[in-house]
């Protein structure tokens, strides 16, 4: 019995001291957040992942059925102070051995001149239209790939290295943005590395292959004071030849008009989200080497390309079931220079529905058909239809 | 020498545009918004409106900034939906 009492004595004291230490403990941790100043100085990493699966049938009934790796972006955010700000987005995804490959997205610092004005220099995503620069990551784009002539063998620019200043704001009711920039540009394709592709314009390249620099801009109209609505106002130009060849006087100009309408309609109780984007690539004439005859040709190089996407959530049900469903169709169109020997005219029709676990993660079913020339390698028309699965997450 | 033309030509245009705004004002409508207006009706744009809870009051100055930047926001919008973000998370 007496054990029993000391036994209990010493666990009460124990009990005591282990109290008093947390209690220390939560004290000095309380010292220590008040004392805890955040600094100017703020890192943050974000990003997005998505995978999946695509099942795929051509016309001639073959298939093919594959879970994708899918890609892991990360975004490195650092705001140095209330002006300077510096972003990088890393794009990972697998090759077809199983390995992983990681590359540079963009890579830019931005520096805040004054309520109207920022400037930027790096590599940027170019504000060409809207798609490429707000609706790229897998997380916000509502179906499961960018639209035709967005991306390799695209006739939209993607990023680029150069310098831009941008800007927002209002004259009365009506919000106003801006953006004009100073690239390396895009590159003409003379054939040397891929004859059938002579003429085509490619995006992105680290070093300028002339001493011409690509200038643009884009102008962003919100007419209504509840900024539902924004048309924007796209266009480049600029020497896309090598320099010292016989195409260094060939110039490239090209333009986008976008349209963007995103309201809450109480009568329907959901939010109507209506998104759309015009192409259009002009490169002046020139001749090229046909593989084929080994003659020049010329043609009219001109190419365009369109998507129109609508998606409607009801977001504003009381039911916490189908307020997280949202229908979504897509119809994209791209069409390249008719005479050249990379000429395509695929359209493409999406259908989806997706459902969203919280505000920035989506699972996204849906069928996308693809129809027209559209294999420039091979000249042959495509048909093909394709059932997709997406789980996607912004972080 | 064209393309020099053109390059000059965009800074002044740039430069008058810039002297020009600053004559801009927003109307007293604009102006009265609150932060969470300026959330519910700006943010959907691109994407869902977030959560206040997502991030901390230090990670919203970040998230806004980038946002200021990415979306065209205005720095008195910005500083509203932070505002209003680090009270209601």
């Amino acid at each position: 019995m007496k054990k029993i009492f000391t036994l209990i004595g010493i666990f009460a004291v124990g009990s005591l001291i282990a109290q008093d230490t947390t209690s220390t403990f939560d004290r000095q941790a309380a010292v220590n957040n008040y004392n805890a100043k955040p600094g100017k100085s703020k890192f943050m990493l974000r990003g997005f992942w998505f995978t999946g699966l695509d099942n795929l049938t051509n016309s001639e009934g073959e298939s093919s059925s594959n879970f994708i790796g899918g890609g892991f972006n990360p975004i490195l955010l650092y705001r140095q102070s209330d002006r300077l700000f510096f972003e990088a987005e890393l794009e990972g995804q697998y090759d077809v051995n199983g390995g992983f490959e990681l590359g540079l997205g963009y890579a830019n610092a931005s520096y805040v001149l004054n309520n109207y004005m920022t400037i930027r220099a790096g590599q940027f995503l170019l504000p060409f239209g809207t798609f490429t620069e707000k609706m790229h990551p897998s997380w916000i784009n509502k179906v499961n790939n960018a639209p035709l002539g967005f991306g390799h063998d695209g006739i939209s620019p993607m990023a680029d290295i150069g310098m831009e200043i941008r800007g927002a704001f209002y004259t009365g009711s009506i919000k106003l943005n801006y953006q004009a920039y100073v690239i390396n540009g895009p590159q003409l394709k003379d054939g040397s590395d891929e004859p059938d592709e002579a003429g085509g314009l490619k995006f992105g390249y680290m070093t300028d292959n002339n001493k011409n620099k690509t200038v643009g801009g884009r102008i962003g109209i919100l007419p209504l004071s509840n900024s539902s609505l924004e048309i924007g106002f796209s266009g480049m130009t600029g020497k896309v030849g090598t320099a010292e060849s016989k195409y260094e006087d060939v110039t490239a100009t090209l333009y986008a008009i976008d349209l963007s309408f995103v309201k809450n309609l109480n009568f329907m109780k959901s939010v109507v989200d209506i998104k759309g984007q015009y192409n259009g690539t002009n490169v002046s004439d020139a001749d090229y080497l046909n593989p084929e005859t080994g003659a020049d040709y010329t043609f009219e190089n001109k190419s365009s390309g369109y998507y129109a996407q609508i998606a409607v959530r009801p977001s504003l049900l009381e039911n916490k079931i189908l307020r997280n469903f949202e229908a979504v169709a897509r119809y994209s169109v791209l069409s390249t220079a008719e005479e050249s020997l990379w000429a395509a005219d695929p359209t493409q029709l999406t259908f989806g529905l997706n459902y969203w676990l919280d505000w920035r993660t989506v699972v996204k079913i849906g069928y996308q058909t693809t129809d027209g020339l559209g294999d420039h390698d091979t000249n042959e028309t495509i048909s093909q239809n394709l059932f997709y699965v997406r789980v996607a997450m912004g972080f | 020498m064209k393309k020099l033309g053109i390059i000059i030509s965009t800074a002044l245009a740039t430069l008058l545009l810039a002297v020009s705004v600053q004559s801009c004002k927003p109307s007293a409508m604009i102006q009265a918004k609150s932060g969470a207006q300026i959330w519910g009706e700006t943010c959907i744009r691109c994407h869902n409106t977030p959560s206040p809870d997502t991030f901390s009051d230090v990670d919203w100055e970040v998230a806004g900034m980038h946002m200021q930047l990415r979306a065209n926001l205005t720095p008195d919008e910005v500083k509203k939906v932070i505002k209003f973000m680090q009270s209601a998370n």
